[in-house]
């Protein structure tokens, strides 16, 4: 599903990955560790072609995608839910037009998309919230909505970038779940974060990247 | 996403209902100007030679000419005088043409019984020139050559010139002020835009709204321009009418080109904003 050969990425002569080498298989969940500033969401924005390596092959899906033009990234993306550290919400739209409108782009009739961005609320606990702004929300309701739209069109590759970063250990918990769900149904899950208590709660392939290398490739805990 | 398109571009047109109304009136005013002046020129067009220094004078020729000894008499005429353009007034709009060189004909004209005489126009710098067919068997009349044709021609060019320009400068400020819109509304939406390249959204769908919230001031303008055309117009015409002149009206053509134009233009001019800015503003 995801395969990086040699891939380096500079920034005003800081090295941000050096050299990186990198398979994971379609169905996998992994996670991708390491202190701040190792390159995790560099390596996830690459992974969505938000970035371009220096050096190297990014694919995904068995797509080359770090030679792709503006015009072929779209339907990348289509099959890639993300799940930003930012949330990245549209300010303007409800918690259910967010989503209902990424359901519309993959080409969805409004009424199933409603039906869809309903049933992923539900299980996200936030049915309730689904004419709220995003402004009106709390950071995790945010997040979750993020989620939900993550989810929402069931992607095929799911990229996480310190999805429980502003949620509460039992909401942690469940998104854990929900992952690891969408995992079981065939969904490719990399999850980036610095939290070790995620880590040790699944055990999973864990990969640790320092200083742009990666230092630490299998099961976690070890 | 068509739907999608219209219901967002309705949502920056509500955010920004003032700028969409000043764009409207700003496109629709000089849109409505060039029209008239089209009509003006349209009017003018078979007394004065809009394009050049010529004048027009019309011949009137013998109503029992067959049309092959109309054509040969036309064809001796150009080779005679090789400075003069002669043409011959189609049937379709020899009535109009013929009340307008010779209004005395004009019981004739309406009566439809008799069989109306050819015509011809010869286009000259020199419309005196034209008297020595005086007297020629085949003409029957020569239509007014007095100066005041000439004179008619340089003011009627005047005009046009004057009316193409402003409404040029006009039109290109509207335009400009249409794409100076569509940057700022780019920028002001980047975060949007960011997202939606993010979740798949095809340039089409990001650019869809910002064309929709422009064409529909524009179809405004379109139609401002129109009335403000018909309205004027209409003003010229009876003021033509009191001088007893033949009565305005605007082509079907300019109506259709002016709402054409209300669209088209800001349309353009944010496609090319969008072309040339939509990248730089947004990452991803």
């Amino acid at each position: 599903m995801i395969r990086l050969r040699s891939v380096s990425k500079e920034y005003e002569r800081r090295t941000i990955l050096d050299a990186l080498d990198l398979q994971v298989d379609a169905g996998e969940f992994v996670f991708l560790t390491g202190p701040s500033g190792a390159g995790k969401t560099t390596l996830l924005r690459m992974l969505y072609a938000a970035e371009h390596p220096t050096a190297g092959e990014v694919w995904v899906a068995g797509r080359r995608i770090d030679e792709m033009v503006r015009a072929q990234l779209p339907l990348l993306r289509r099959k890639i839910g993300v799940i930003f550290q930012d949330f990245k919400l549209l300010r303007r739209k409800t918690v259910i037009e967010n989503i209902t409108f990424v359901l519309r782009i993959h080409g969805v009739a409004p009424r199933e998309a409603h039906r869809r961005a309903m049933n992923v609320l539900r299980r996200l606990g936030l049915q309730h919230r689904q004419a709220a702004f995003p402004d009106a929300l709390s950071g995790g309701e945010q997040q979750r909505v993020a989620i939900a739209r993550a989810l929402a069109y069931q992607p095929r590759l799911i990229l996480a970038d310190e999805p429980t970063g502003n949620l509460d250990a039992d909401l942690a918990s469940e998104l854990l779940s929900l992952l690891c769900d969408i995992n079981y149904q065939g969904a490719t899950v990399l999850v980036a974060t610095h939290d070790h208590a995620i880590l040790e709660s699944i055990p999973a392939r864990t990969l640790v990247l320092h200083q742009g290398q990666i230092h630490y490739d299998g099961m976690w805990p070890p | 996403m068509i739907r999608h398109a219209f219901a967002e571009g309705l949502i920056v047109l509500r955010e920004r209902a003032v700028v969409s109304v000043i764009l409207a009136f700003a496109l629709g005013v000089p849109i409505a100007f060039a029209g008239v002046g089209l009509t003006l020129q349209h009017w003018l067009g078979p007394v004065a030679d809009l394009s050049g220094q010529n004048s027009s004078v019309a011949v009137l020729l013998h109503p029992q000419m067959e049309s092959g000894e109309r054509r040969r008499w036309i064809a001796e005429i150009a080779i005679d005088h090789p400075r003069w353009t002669v043409s011959e007034v189609s049937s379709s709009d020899l009535a109009e043409r013929l009340q307008r060189w010779f209004p005395y004909l004009e019981d004739l004209i309406n009566s439809g019984d008799a069989a109306l005489p050819s015509l011809v126009e010869i286009l000259t710098d020199n419309p005196d020139s034209v008297t020595v067919l005086e007297g020629r068997a085949e003409v029957l009349a020569i239509g007014p050559r007095s100066s005041i044709q000439q004179t008619l021609g340089r003011v009627a060019r005047g005009l046009a010139l004057i009316v193409g320009v402003v409404s040029f400068v006009l039109v290109a400020v509207a335009v400009l002020l249409a794409a100076v819109w569509v940057h700022l509304e780019l920028y002001r939406h980047s975060d949007e835009v960011i997202i939606m390249r993010l979740v798949g959204a095809t340039e089409g769908t990001i650019r869809g709204p910002f064309l929709v919230a422009v064409a529909i001031p524009g179809l405004v303008a379109g139609i401002l321009s129109v009335v403000g055309s018909l309205v004027t117009v209409s003003g010229l015409s009876q003021l033509a009418s009191a001088l007893g002149l033949s009565a305005m009206s605007i082509p079907a053509s300019v109506l259709a080109g002016q709402l054409a134009a209300g669209v088209f233009l800001p349309v353009l001019a944010a496609v090319v904003t969008l072309a040339r800015y939509a990248a730089d503003a947004t990452e991803g």
